[in-house]
């Protein structure tokens, strides 16, 4: 095939995905559709793992208490204390970039493994926080009850339009990620993880860069966090525990996390996945932490990698990596804080 | 009196979080790797403490099975997935140990069930002892002796004997060090052995003076990556400065803020990141 003629097959393919998904309700059970709106929210949650990893170069594990944080903001503004909507919402997402915020200041000093443990702490204080408090976050029972509201008319509480307006917010978020990874910023940020030192030379803020993406992919989580917290009207601190924290990043690495629509395609299969597998297994993290150890063994680039080196996949805008757990040279290698020694 | 078994209550804790601790920064400060499973290997060694104590009816016996069946566990980690991916992939191997991490705490899961199970110490220790006027739990001062005695030994051990040269060499310079002669691959497997020995050891340590429940695993990694950071990555010395604060830190949280007490331990981490970025003990490169 010519690349013009890929290109037509490339575009019709997409046009064909693109009506069934939206006219999905019209032919599958209510649920169906309730996993693929499950795939929706945890693919928001999947786009800021796999902003943070295929772009920076970072792997964070601090990503699902942004999910958390949104939802118990609207639980407890707009369930527990009555706010009209809009308020809970924007009042979760300021939440969600005030916390990246700091949050991003204490992190990004650091890179590599440091910065995974990092994350790992932060991510852990969360949920302890989350699970400990009872007078105001009712710890493990969480908060319940939490209903979708009803912007212009639609009502929410319908699963189709819930739907709809799901993949509406989703499409929106990929065209921004998009554009984000075309532009300058995004270019700077790939510079940042072949190097940051080069790039610190050559004049970028590296540090308020690493900042900014982190934020951007908290927004991410955070929107994931309100859908899931409107579509399953619960949020507890499940949402925020580490076994969710290393589900996603799973999921993310088995798509292909150097590829643009890896996390997609990981959430995916993932969350499918858990449908079956739970029918037939409780062990469920067990499958999911061997099926973790093959890839990272075998195929670290996930399953865009493997195709794209059999030709048939590309890897999206941007400048995407091959090996994001690889240093390409030994100068690239980030300066490390605290190496030690033994005192 | 009150402030008295508060002070002793962090002791205590103080205590397991340097043996938890010690052992993951030794094996960072060596191979690049931060062992994510340390926690599961935690609960798996207390586990197995109990099974142990079960069949042989010695609390001693419970210890060093433990301790050695983890010590094992790590030798079959390192030498079967970590060892396949070790140049210059430190990240993979900490997503190695992730992954192993979540398998190790489902099939604890399945095995020995969501109630939440603790070790019996033998009546000898168990009876409390009156010191100063001050009667507390006998097992306490017992584990605080063991963290004494393992922060004895582990100092010998790098700085008394060949091992620990090598092992201090190998820090600074990987490569001549291996030119010299010196197999690494065993040096590293020996070191994650330790590791995951005194994990193991943490485990039956706190199985007996905690309980073991599931979840168990994940707290007690976010304390041990807590008081590394705090430490000093790759510091001993750190290690245990920072385990007896964070110890005391959280003793005092408990009993003066309960809802808080988690959450207080990270202000120390959040201060020392932000002024000393390599945490207290640490070797700014």
């Amino acid at each position: 095939m010519t690349t013009e003629a890929t290109r037509h097959a490339t575009t019709i393919a997409a046009a064909i995905v693109v009506v069934a998904l939206v006219a999905l309700p019209a032919y599958v059970g209510q649920y169906t559709l309730t996993t693929f709106i499950r795939t929706i929210y945890f693919g928001f949650l999947a786009l800021s793992v796999g902003l943070l990893l295929g772009q920076g170069g970072m792997i964070s594990l601090t990503q699902t208490a942004f999910f958390g944080l949104s939802g118990y903001v609207i639980g407890l503004l707009g369930t527990e204390r009555g706010f009209p909507s809009p308020i809970p919402e924007l009042a979760g997402l300021a939440a969600v970039l005030l916390l990246a915020f700091v949050f991003g200041l204490v992190v990004m000093r650091t890179y590599g493994t440091v910065f995974l443990m990092l994350t790992l702490a932060l991510g852990q204080i969360c949920w302890s926080f989350v699970r400990q408090n009872t007078s105001l976050l009712h710890g493990w029972a969480g908060i319940r009850g939490i209903q979708p509201p009803s912007p212009f008319g639609l009502d929410l509480t319908q699963h189709a339009i819930f739907y709809w307006i799901s993949l509406a917010a989703f499409g929106f978020g990929l065209l921004v990620l998009w554009r984000l990874a075309e532009s300058p910023f995004g270019l700077a940020l790939n510079g940042i993880r072949e190097s940051p030192r080069r790039m610190s030379a050559l004049g970028y803020p590296v540090f308020w860069l690493r900042v900014t993406a982190f934020v951007i992919a908290a927004l991410y989580a955070g929107i994931g966090g309100i859908l899931a917290a409107w579509s399953s009207g619960i949020v507890t601190p499940t949402a925020m525990q580490l076994s969710r924290t290393i589900w996603i990043l799973l999921v993310v690495i088995l798509g292909g996390a150097a590829h643009f629509w890896g996390p997609v395609l990981g959430t995916v299969i993932a969350v499918w996945l858990d449908v079956l597998i739970s029918q037939l297994t409780p062990r469920y993290n067990t499958v999911i932490g061997i099926v973790f150890v093959a890839v990272i063994l075998v195929a670290p680039n996930g399953i865009l990698g493997v195709l794209e080196k059999i030709g048939a996949a590309g890897t999206g805008p941007g400048r995407w990596r091959r090996n994001l757990f690889v240093p390409r040279a030994a100068e690239a290698a980030p300066p490390t804080h605290g190496r030690g020694g033994h005192t | 009196m009150r402030l008295m078994i508060l002070i002793l209550n962090g002791l205590t804790q103080g205590a397991l979080f340097f043996v938890l601790g010690s052992g993951l920064t030794l094996a960072f400060g060596l191979m690049r790797v931060v062992n994510m499973s340390h926690g599961a290997f935690y609960l798996l060694g207390g586990y197995l403490g109990i099974a142990a104590l079960k069949l042989s009816g010695s609390w001693t016996v419970a210890l060093a099975a433990g301790g050695l069946s983890i010590a094992l566990l790590g030798l079959v980690v390192e030498r079967g997935m970590l060892a396949r991916v070790r140049e210059g992939a430190d990240l993979s191997q900490t997503l190695l140990t992730i992954a192993l991490s979540m398998i190790i705490a489902d099939v604890a899961l399945a095995i020995w069930g969501g109630h939440p199970l603790s070790i019996r110490s033998p009546a000898a220790i168990t009876r409390p002892v009156t010191l100063f006027g001050l009667t507390y739990p006998g097992f306490r001062y017992v584990l605080m002796a063991i963290a004494v005695l393992i922060a004895l030994l582990l100092w010998l051990i790098l700085y008394r004997t060949r091992f620990g040269i090598a092992v201090r060499a190998s820090v600074d310079d990987r490569e001549t060090v291996s030119a010299l002669g010196v197999r690494i691959d065993t040096i590293y497997s020996l070191m994650f052995m330790l590791s995951a020995l005194l994990g193991g050891i943490a485990g039956v340590l706190g199985g007996t003076y905690l309980q073991l429940s599931p979840g168990e695993d994940t707290t007690i990694l976010t304390y041990s990556l807590v008081v590394i950071i705090v430490g000093g990555l790759g510091s001993l010395l750190g290690t245990l400065v920072s385990a007896l604060l964070l110890g005391q830190i959280l003793s005092f949280g408990l009993a003066y803020a309960p809802e808080m007490s988690m959450f207080l331990v990270f202000v120390p981490m959040a201060i020392v990141l932000a002024i000393r970025p390599e945490g207290l003990f640490g070797r700014r490169t």
